[in-house]
């Protein structure tokens, strides 16, 4: 943890009075690149709020919209810091609502619903996720917000989509996974028995992040268009599809050539790009190619096995690689990943060690990009959060507000922004509406 | 007549394999004109391998599905008057993207400071493993490498499993992909602003770390170590696959409150086990769920997996079949949303290809034009391009500089 505190972190000012009347001006000392949009986000949980995460962390103006009294439920999920729930401090909700600003209001309620489209009339973007059948119900479709605002974008990330005879069905990241083809091939190649062995769902929320990101890409297409067209669209975002995108090699090499995975092991890829244990700890090692294996060899001190003709060329070896694969991890198990990865890196072979996330948040590469960003939270504490995946030349990427309390900015939004009176806001507390 | 979003953007397109050439396909299909840049002597690795166990095929199926929509041309980039020619395009470009394993952009003088000189306003996308800074910003690095070196990896596996290789291989690829397309569109709408251009600098590894918040935050916050979880969820049972009565077909389901729990009962026909006092609440259900799993399983095993979905979607209750490939493709709901693009190539015929995942409501749909034949696009980009004589032409091929 040294390490970590020695990060040139971002630490957070608290930035209450960082907003004027027009709720545009933040920080002005460096603009960042999506500075003027105004986006509402009425979203939960991981999707659509990694999709506002996105906009936000690059300076578009997001205002998160939480339903009153236990908010967005990514709240509920933690990690909790010393695992003290509290819905303040919970790692998910705080990674993923980064720079934005949080009001609440029941949009179910008629003066919500009136609230609520006030702050479109003014947005740029809406991004929801909730059920289409619920939003049409509650008057908050595309056709109807488009009359409102048409130049409003809204997009909109559900499990299948707008469309289909699955668009009511429920879901979550494990229906998702499961439906996009992913998990009946995870893992690649790498169980004996796939009558016991279940199709895997890939790690915490890959599917919902994935739709999130999706809809981030589609939105600033959307964007982009607006500026020459000047209207709005409709972005249908599918998670289903999210996920069944990233099968693009599988679903091709289908329709090409007849070829379908499973996760049974057996080679039919011919995979030989692996997962191999070591003494200690374990590498994901590549080293079957012209150019890999001889130097391979060589660091393996020349074993008389691998001059076998079997072994000739790349495809001989793609072919036999089950043989070579016990000889090298034979050779393995006598060293420690460590020892692996820095003899590979000599010779320019790729591998890696097979980090957990205590390994990497400790290893040097992280640390010397200042990737994450550091924030004192008051509830949470001192936060660690993953920072961006991107450097941004002139426009760089920060954390200048942790995630909003619940309801933290209602006052801004309502009373400075669209003009309610503290009376006002008084009343629709009492109400319930806020 | 309608305009697809990003007409008029020209992206000058050094990317190759797999991570690369997704950010510029997204750019494509929205109508950016992507110009690939290849040479006969070093084209795309991905044409002819990562297919499939079919050598034969005459493309792979990763290029075709990576590379649709875009133009290509041919220049010899080890010649001097290649790399001329490169910046004359980049003068004419928006966006220059590379993804090479090093810092060959900067050999050739096609750097950031080099393109800066010629095209202030240029955005330049730089897509690599680790980062183009920093320890490893020259180590060789793929989606297996990554998904390893950044944790994924080692939550990916059953409960209490060690680590496995994660389903389809480009995964960690894709998914920088888009972030570094969306960091590229950022970056337009800045300058659209501003008139500034930039540098973007994406490390696939903090792609990655940046999907595993959960395991970082309960590393950073208390210091535990995350191990994998295969399809169980912390806080709903029954969440989990379950065998079907087919060959090697599965459904996933998800209780998630106890109104779910009832609506599963019902759904299931309420037989006597539900009714037992250990799956009365949820945390009841969790402190039980190896019982649970096996008696929700032996249900399932009397549906098959699309039936069983149904089944429990009509009572409401979260539930999908875990699809095989070939079912994908012969998927109601995705073919109803047209999810797949049916694209003629030259050397394949008619593919089936997955498009992107969204639908814009007011433009048109995608450029889904065929990935292109190796330097098919030459005509255009040297002659009405960068206009150059015929002669001109003629010499560069003689020369193989065009090649």
């Amino acid at each position: 943890m040294a390490t970590l505190s020695a990060l040139i972190g971002i630490v957070c000012s608290t930035p209450e009075n960082g907003l004027n009347g027009e709720g545009v001006e933040y920080f002005s000392m460096s603009e960042k690149a999506l500075h003027g949009l105004n986006v509402i986000e009425w979203a939960e949980f991981v999707s659509g709020p990694y999709c506002g995460k996105l906009l936000a962390d690059l300076g578009a103006n997001v205002i998160k919209i939480e339903k009153p009294g236990c908010g967005d439920s990514a709240r509920a999920y933690g990690p909790f810091p010393r695992d003290l729930p509290h819905h303040e401090s919970s790692g998910l909700f705080l990674y993923l609502n980064t720079n934005k600003l949080g009001v609440t209001l029941d949009t179910a309620s008629a003066s919500g619903a009136k609230v609520f489209r006030r702050l479109l009339e003014q947005a740029d973007i809406l991004i929801e996720n909730h059920p289409p059948g619920e939003v049409a119900e509650l008057g908050f479709d595309y056709e109807s917000l488009a009359a409102v605002n048409p130049r409003l974008i809204v997009t909109s990330i559900t499990p299948f989509g707008q469309t289909g005879p699955f668009r009511d069905y429920r879901s979550c990241n494990l229906v998702s996974f499961h439906t996009s083809g992913m998990a009946f091939i995870n893992p690649s190649e790498g169980v004996e028995d796939t009558e016991r062995d279940a199709p895997l769902k890939a790690p915490e929320h890959q599917g919902d992040l994935m739709a999130g990101l999706s809809a981030a890409v589609a939105t600033m297409c959307a964007v982009m268009g607006r500026e020459v067209t000047g209207q709005g669209q409709h972005v249908d975002v599918s998670e289903q599809e999210a996920l069944a995108s990233i099968m693009r090699r599988e679903l091709g090499v289908y329709t090409i050539e007849g070829v379908t995975w499973t996760r049974q092991k057996g080679s039919l890829l011919g995979q030989t790009s692996d997962v191999y244990q070591c003494g200690v700890g374990a590498v994901h090692l590549s080293c079957s190619g012209d150019r890999h294996w001889p130097c391979w060899v060589e660091v393996m001190g020349n074993p008389e096995w691998a001059t076998s003709e079997i072994f000739l060329d790349q495809a001989l070896r793609r072919e036999n690689w089950d043989a070579a694969k016990v000889m090298i991890e034979e050779w393995l198990a006598e060293h420690t990943a460590d020892e692996v990865v820095s003899l590979a890196e000599a010779v320019r072979v790729p591998c890696r060690q097979v980090n957990t996330a205590r390994e990497l948040v400790e290893s040097d590469l992280l640390d010397s990009r200042d990737y994450f960003a550091e924030l004192d939270h008051e509830v949470a504490g001192q936060v660690i959060l993953p920072g961006a995946p991107y450097k941004l030349s002139e426009t760089p990427w920060s954390v200048s507000r942790p995630a909003p309390r619940l309801g933290q900015h209602n006052v801004e939004v309502y009373c400075d922004r669209l003009g309610y009176s503290r009376d006002d806001l008084v009343h629709m507390r009492a109400e319930g509406v806020v | 007549m309608q305009k697809l979003p990003l007409e008029g953007i020209r992206v000058l397109d050094f990317t190759a394999v797999w991570a690369g050439p997704h950010v510029t396909q997204w750019l494509a299909v929205m109508g950016a004109e992507v110009i690939k840049v290849e040479t006969n002597t070093r084209p795309d690795l991905t044409r002819h391998v990562f297919s499939g166990p079919v050598a034969e095929a005459p493309l792979s199926a990763v290029f075709a599905g990576l590379n649709y929509g875009k133009r290509d041309c041919t220049l010899n980039m080890s010649l001097p008057r290649a790399r001329d020619i490169a910046r004359d395009i980049a003068r004419l470009s928006d966006v220059v993207a590379e993804n090479f394993g090093g810092p060959v952009m900067d050999r050739w003088g096609l750097g950031y400071a080099d393109l800066k000189e010629i095209k202030p306003d240029i955005i330049m996308y730089a897509g690599s493993g680790f980062g183009r800074t920093g320890p490893y910003k020259e180590s060789p690095a793929f989606a297996g490498i990554i998904e390893a070196f950044s944790g994924l990896c080692s939550l990916n596996s059953y409960p209490g499993g060690g680590p496995l290789p994660l389903a389809t291989r480009g995964y960690s690829d894709l998914a920088a992909a888009q972030h570094g397309a969306f960091a590229i569109l950022a970056a337009l709408y800045h300058r659209a602003k501003t008139g500034e251009g930039q540098y973007i600098d994406l490390s696939m590894t903090e792609v990655m770390a940046g999907f595993i918040p959960e395991a970082i935050l309960d590393y950073t916050m208390n210091n535990r170590v995350n191990g994998p979880e295969g399809n169980l969820h912390k806080a709903m049972a029954p969440h989990g696959c379950y065998r079907c009565a087919g060959e090697d077909e599965w459904v996933a389901i998800a209780v998630s409150s106890d109104d779910d729990w009832r609506s599963f009962c019902n759904a299931i026909g309420n037989p006597p086990w539900t009714a037992d006092e250990k799956f009365s609440d949820a945390l009841q259900r969790l402190r039980n769920r190896d019982e649970l799993d096996s008696l929700v399983q032996e249900w399932t095993e009397g549906h098959h997996h699309y039936e069983a979905a149904r089944t429990l979607q009509q009572a409401g209750v979260m539930a999908g079949p875990s699809l095989k490939v070939e079912e994908m493709l012969a998927d109601r709901h995705l073919e109803e949303r047209g999810f797949f693009v049916e694209i003629d190539h030259p050397q394949l015929g008619a593919v089936r290809l997955a498009g992107l995942p969204c639908k814009l409501s007011d433009s048109p749909p995608g450029n889904y034009s065929h990935a292109p034949v190796l330097g098919q696009d030459n005509d255009y980009v040297f002659r009405e391009v960068l206009k150059m004589p015929e002669e001109e032409i003629a010499q560069l091929i003689e020369e193989q500089v065009i090649w």
